[in-house]
């Protein structure tokens, strides 16, 4: 489920996905607007020292291909694809902005967003809209920056300027305009073309109908060296668009073109030619292997990922056939072990081998509280924090235990008894004490702790996972006609600790206005201040059909502001 | 309306096993580098790729597991791209590289059929196995998945003179050279209904790492369906 952002939010990258390799779509639109959307790929001081991670229409991607510009598709304008593992040292921030081209400002724009994808899911996206600017030309729409690992977030901040301001600002240079690049005949190198039409089918979304005209424009532009006037939108009047080209002019002449694999990469391209398997393994093997389907240079690999300069393209991107095997390395052929060509994968989401490297992703969150959620439905408690106080829990909630815990049957006593018997709301607990950390988690149920500090919230019974012995609990009943069984009974608990709810799906946090209404069984919690009412919507004559909407019996909830609801999209 | 679903096309490949999502497996099969994989957890595939049920020599190694009805594996060969699930359980690729796992046969979903591998009955606890916990070990330069009902943790033993004590329901995996036994903790209360719920765990100690799921719904989607 992708995680919204708002401007100003920041995440680590990691906390959304455990993989390295990222899609990155930016959608973003106007009436009569056309936008460029590049990455500049910054160092520690914020400046683009080195003008070959300026990823844009022109430049399509940087030399080591860690950044790759994708074009529009899946409905974004424009996307890329980084490989943050890939990213060079000294780069420390990828800042994503969209520039007009041309007259118009950003307070026009459409709601769009910038949305990021991991293994065909996407996990984070920032939206925004023309609301949000004025009379901006640019926007810094969202950075990846580096402090200890990579982080997301989402800037949203206008630039006065367009595009040559933005590069100023972050320390490029901009070439006055000149008559076009060299000439695209011969600049043109024999490899980029497939290379770049291979792309976007291969990562993450079919391009094929889906692709929206505008920004296939700028997308064939980025092979040739001079961009077609006639493909980019309409001419801009500043030197915008067409001054940047001269900015890579110096990095793509003809003979040095960093982008093309020199000498040893043909072998991809010839691939076609060869008799390979559809599916074939990298070429350039030596018969004796068993086809890999890894990297032939893997076994070298288990020490650096692939470095930065290292002319081999990408997996599975673009060059290769569908099934993506990266094509042969020279050096190749004289390694030893066979199996070892399953080597460490260049792209791989997880960050090495080995079982330890491969469950980092769920290790257990470190301690400090008495209660944690180590993820959504499953939650720690440290029975020695906070004074040696007893746990109860549902029974069989336990999953895992460390230390010495006792566990023992807590009954509720004689009138207790009585009471949940005729209630409904009896509850098996146990009693959980000792020293040492306990791990609860039932039926993949997603768990909430609340934390009440004098305050008082109503459960319903079957929604109880967990709490604190300290805190005060009762069977409150709620009265009304119409409700099966003829009344609705709850668990208020009252004092100051932790309860543990537990919700089937991700629920949904009412705030209580004047017409606040739930089904009385797909309700959860409730905060005890808030008065409940039994509103039934009686019609005789249309329950007695079938076809009956079978929402009959609803809860009103009243109460002063600040008063909140829990429904979970499950009715029990 | 292809815009929509567009953003869940595979991703490139990049390695043997990855996810997609979190429920879902994908694996780049190839001539000579076979897969077992759970009978039934294939949702779709590309390219060509068979499937063998129940090979001899699997039949042969695991010719006990869960009451001798059969392992429950599948040879598959070919190449192209095979997609694995079992009913939406989170699926967690390993990348072994000399390592060892000891999984529990209801949470593995596939791996690399050149791997040692070999099913064993949980040690100490076969007087406790109503259900059947076999588990099996695999090990060696290859690739492993797993399931698990909802996102696992890995919990560290530490090594320390702490035992760490699981519901075997919600046990998923652990390190093979961890020690094993079983712990009743059923006092003579649980005898007459009162019990605490949990009536025997498996305690580990050494080092190494446990894998648990958040659910103890232990029961075997791909086993019931046949």
């Amino acid at each position: 489920m992708a995680r919204e952002f708002q401007r100003g939010h920041k995440a680590k990258i990691s906390d959304l996905t455990a993989g390295t390799d990222l899609y990155v779509g930016v959608q973003i639109t106007g009436p009569g607007l056309s936008f460029d959307i590049s990455c500049f790929g910054l160092d520690a001081d914020e400046q683009l020292s080195d003008d070959r991670f300026f990823v844009f229409f022109n430049q399509p991607k940087t030399p080591e291909e860690s950044i790759q510009l994708l074009g529009a598709q899946a409905g974004d304008t424009e996307s890329f694809r980084v490989t943050l593992d890939r990213i060079p040292p000294q780069i420390q921030k990828l800042s994503f902005t969209a520039t007009i081209d041309g007259a118009g400002q950003m307070s026009q724009v459409a709601p769009g967003y910038l949305r990021i994808v991991a293994g065909g899911e996407e996990v984070a996206r920032y939206s925004f809209n023309g609301g949000e600017f004025s009379t901006e030309r640019a926007v810094m729409l969202g950075d990846f920056y580096l402090k200890d690992v990579w982080r997301f977030a989402a800037v949203g901040q206008g630039f006065d300027g367009g595009l040559d301001a933005l590069l100023k600002n972050f320390g490029g240079e901009v070439a006055e305009e000149e008559p076009a690049a060299p000439a695209p005949g011969a600049a043109a190198p024999s490899f980029a073309p497939p290379a770049q039409g291979a792309a976007p089918p291969a990562f993450g979304a079919p391009a094929g109908p889906a692709v929206p005209a505008p920004a296939s424009a700028p997308q064939p532009a980025a092979q040739g060296f001079a961009p077609p006037q006639g493909a980019t939108p309409p001419p801009a009047p500043a030197p915008s668009v067409h001054a940047a080209p001269t900015i890579i002019a110096p990095m793509t002449p003809p003979g040095g073109a960093p982008v093309p694999p020199p000498a040893p990469a043909p072998a991809p391209y010839a691939q076609p030619g060869q008799q390979q398997p559809p599916y074939g393994q990298a070429p350039g093997q030596t018969a004796p292997l068993p086809p890999g389907y890894g990297q032939p240079q893997a076994p070298q690999a288990p020490v650096p990922p692939p470095g930065y300069g290292q002319p081999t393209p990408p997996p599975g991107y673009g060059q290769q056939p569908p099934f993506g095997q990266v094509p042969g390395q020279p050096g190749a052929p004289g390694m030893p072990g066979a199996p070892a060509a399953y080597g460490v994968p260049q792209g791989a989401p997880q960050g090495g081998a080995g079982v330890t490297a491969a469950l980092q992703a769920y290790k257990e969150t470190p301690t400090g509280q008495r209660w944690t959620q180590q993820n959504k439905k499953m939650v720690r408690v440290d029975l020695g924090m906070g004074g040696d106080q007893a746990v109860l829990a549902r029974q069989g909630s336990m999953v895992l235990y460390q230390g010495k815990v006792d566990f023992s049957y807590k009954g509720a006593g004689f009138s207790g008894r009585i009471v949940g018997n005729a209630t409904g709301q009896e509850m098996q607990l146990m009693r959980c004490s000792g020293r040492g950390q306990v791990f609860l988690a039932e039926n993949g149920a997603m768990l909430h702790p609340i934390e009440l500090q004098g305050d008082a919230v109503c459960v319903s019974a079957e929604n109880v996972l967990a709490f604190d012995e300290t805190l005060q609990y009762e069977v409150r009943r709620v009265e009304g006609h119409g409700i099966p069984g003829g009344a609705l009974f709850t668990m208020q608990f009252q004092g100051t600790g932790t309860v543990v709810v537990k919700t089937r799906g991700v629920p949904v946090v009412l705030p209580v206005t004047p017409t606040t209404f739930a089904d009385c069984n797909a309700v959860v919690a409730w905060s005890a201040a808030s008065q409940v009412i039994v509103s039934s919507q009686v019609r005789m004559r249309r329950n007695a059909y079938p076809g009956d909407t079978g929402e009959s019996v609803n809860l009103q909830f009243r109460g002063a502001p600040g008063n909140f609801i829990v429904v979970q999209p499950y009715e029990v | 309306m292809n815009q929509q679903l567009a953003g869940f096309a595979p991703a490139p490949v990049a390695a043997r096993m990855e996810n997609h999502g979190n429920h879902m497996l994908k694996v780049a099969m190839q001539t000579g580098n076979d897969l077992l994989a759970r009978v039934g957890s294939m949702v779709a595939y590309e390219g060509f790729v068979q499937y063998e049920p129940n090979p001899p020599a699997v039949r042969q190694i695991a010719k006990d597991w869960m009451t001798g009805e059969g392992a429950p594996l599948m040879k598959c060969s070919g190449d192209g791209l095979l997609y694995l699930s079992d009913y939406g359980a989170n699926v967690v690729v390993i990348n072994l590289n000399g390592d060892a796992i000891s999984v529990n046969a209801t949470n593995l979903l596939a791996f690399d059929a050149h791997l040692t591998w070999g099913v064993e009955r949980v040690k100490g606890l076969a007087k406790f196995a109503g259900q059947g916990l076999w588990n099996t070990k695999i090990s060696g330069q290859g690739w492993v998945a797993l399931t698990s009902r909802g996102k696992p943790i890995v919990v560290d033993c530490g090594g320390g003179e702490d035992e760490t004590y699981v519901d075997p329901d919600a046990l998923v995996a652990w390190s093979p050279n961890l020690k094993v036994k079983g712990k009743r903790s059923f006092k003579a209360q649980s005898l007459i209904g009162r019990g605490s719920g949990e009536a025997f765990q498996m305690a580990f100690s050494g080092q190494g790492i446990v894998v648990v799921q958040p659910s103890e719904d232990s029961t075997d989607r791909l086993r019931v369906r046949g």
